[in-house]
């Protein structure tokens, strides 16, 4: 029995001595199939989740995303919203202004005023469940804000 | 004592030249990526140096018979080349070492694989990873860093820690600048605080939904990226991994000859410990012929091997596989082995099936980067300046 053993062992220590460089060599291959898996997706608190609607004007796109409430089960008391200015022109405006209803429901929630040129940036406030400015920062040319919310649900 | 010949290849220039022939098509393959073309001569110097160098670690460690010194020397210029390259890219493309929230939002933080201990939970709790990185494409991606994690650990278990990990070769490094250790004597029950780092992080990360080591406890950062200094917590986020680097990767592996970063504080460490189990390869000591002189637990880096290890005939779990025992060993009693097969026999087929996987490891993770680093100082030394 124990001689038995050694085969299946040898084997295994074979298939060892090839999965090394086969790890390395098919490494994009294997990588891009292992992307395709429904979990292989950067969590909404990096990303900034979903985009849920977006204002276009001759001078400044408006992205505005599914507020992020992440857990590890069920959903956090806090989270935020996130909101990225972008411009046709890749120049963006020196002063952004912007009212934003955040959860559709067709009242403004927010007023965010963003200096693009110091990284100042307001919010006022509409909506009790909006708090303030988590972060405010340029990306390319791309400007985003994540402005904190309290879950109603919670 | 001197070692006896134990090995096939031991002494026998013949048969070690012989064996060196399939690595050193594997070092051509992973030092020139499958194409024979150089930029510039300094490239074709930087390919030579590295090709030669492989070529003269791996046919010394069949020669000698010996694994340990040889395997460390390219582990540690993979540490040092790692960290001169990474450093000089970051500077060139970012302007500095460190990231800010531009960096965050636009997910561009390139994954280690210490990461992967802080992402499981929450990855089978949200479904999603918790880590500002690409899933694909750029340096660093998570999906291909995941593979890699994954295929070292199935082949080789915690031999990562000692064979490929970029950052393994600084306390590896350290803990042998002095020749006598001034701290003689750590508690082997140290070797298992990884996996109280590991528990504790683990859960941390699941509740906090962020990687709490890489933001918090990383002593690497000192010598990859870190986040700016823009408020009172950040700079106290700076003095702790400053001040755990400065302790654990350089001044306590100094003193105590040990590689206490790995053996003590990296959950990754703790990680490729328990993949040790259902890994083929281990070391086995052959209780026939151990005459119990116990230097094997006086040389071992990670406190894997006490006096009742030695009884039992094999390391704690926590082995890296690093070779330091068996070389140690002026009996030959201790030896790679294959599980499952009876231990003391056919030494030379286990060492070989485990030193070849390893040993490519090692070439795939240092030839890229060792060149780089040569071109780098070879521009140092020409024109002043890295950059």
């Amino acid at each position: 029995m124990k001689r038995l053993l050694t085969i299946p062992a040898y084997l295994w220590a074979i298939a060892c001595l090839l999965l090394i460089p086969v790890t390395f060599i098919g490494n994009e291959s294997f990588a891009g199939q292992m992307a395709k898996l429904k979990f292989m997706k950067v969590n909404p608190v990096y990303t900034g989740g979903e985009i849920t609607d977006s204002v276009n004007e001759p001078d400044l796109d408006t992205y505005i995303y599914k507020p992020v409430f992440e857990a590890l089960i069920g959903e956090s008391k806090e989270g935020f919203v996130q909101v990225k200015f972008s411009s046709p022109s890749d120049t963006l405006p020196e002063i952004i202004t912007k009212t934003i209803d955040y959860n559709l429901d067709d009242s403004n929630d927010f007023i965010l005023e963003v200096n693009t040129a110091t990284g100042k940036t307001i919010v006022t406030s509409m909506n009790p469940l909006v708090e303030d400015v988590n972060i405010s920062s340029r990306l390319k040319n791309e400007w985003v804000v994540r402005v904190g919310l309290k879950n109603l649900l919670k | 004592m001197k070692q006896q010949k134990t090995f096939s290849t031991t002494g026998s220039i013949g048969k070690s030249f012989l064996w060196l022939l399939p690595m050193t098509l594997l070092i051509v393959l992973f030092t020139t990526g499958g194409k024979f073309s150089f930029d510039d001569k300094v490239s074709l110097v930087a390919f030579l140096i590295s090709f030669i160098f492989f070529n003269w670690l791996f046919f010394m460690i069949l020669y000698k018979g010996r694994t340990d010194r040889y395997r460390a020397a390219g582990f540690i210029i993979l540490a040092l080349f790692f960290a001169l390259t990474f450093i000089v890219n970051l500077i060139q493309s970012r302007g500095s070492m460190t990231f800010s929230n531009e960096t965050l939002l636009a997910c561009e933080i390139p994954f280690c694989h210490i990461v992967t201990t802080m992402v499981i939970l929450p990855l089978i709790f949200t479904g999603s990873i918790i880590f500002p990185g690409q899933i694909t494409g750029g340096f660093a991606p998570i999906a291909g860093m995941l593979v890699i994690v994954l295929g070292v650990m199935l082949a080789l278990g915690r031999g990562f820690c000692s064979w490929g990990c970029f950052y393994g070769g600084w306390d590896d490094a350290t803990s042998r600048i002095l020749k006598k250790p001034v701290i003689k004597k750590v508690n082997p029950a140290f070797r298992w605080a990884a996996f109280a780092v590991l528990i504790i992080v683990v859960i941390m990360s699941a509740i906090s939904l962020g990687p709490t080591y890489c933001d918090w406890l990383c002593p690497f950062k000192a010598v990859t990226e870190f986040e700016k200094v823009t408020s009172t917590i950040i700079l106290m986020k700076t003095i702790v991994f400053v001040s755990l680097f400065a302790s654990l990767v350089i001044i306590l592996p100094v003193l105590t000859k040990k590689r206490i970063q790995c053996t003590t504080f990296c959950p990754m460490g703790a990680l490729c410990s328990l993949s040790n189990k259902i890994n083929v390869f281990d070391v086995r000591i052959d209780r026939e012929k151990c005459s119990s002189c116990m230097k094997c637990t006086t040389v071992c880096p990670t406190l894997s091997l006490e006096k009742s290890d030695v009884e039992k005939g094999r390391p704690a779990m926590t082995c890296m596989k690093c070779g330091k025992c068996i070389d140690s060993c002026t009996k030959n009693a201790i030896n790679y082995h294959i599980k499952g097969t009876p231990v003391g026999k056919n030494l030379t087929a286990a060492r070989m099936l485990f030193i070849f996987p390893a040993f490519t490891l090692l070439v795939i993770f240092t030839a890229g980067t060792m060149q780089q680093g040569i071109i780098l100082l070879v521009k140092l030394f020409t024109t002043g300046s890295l950059f």
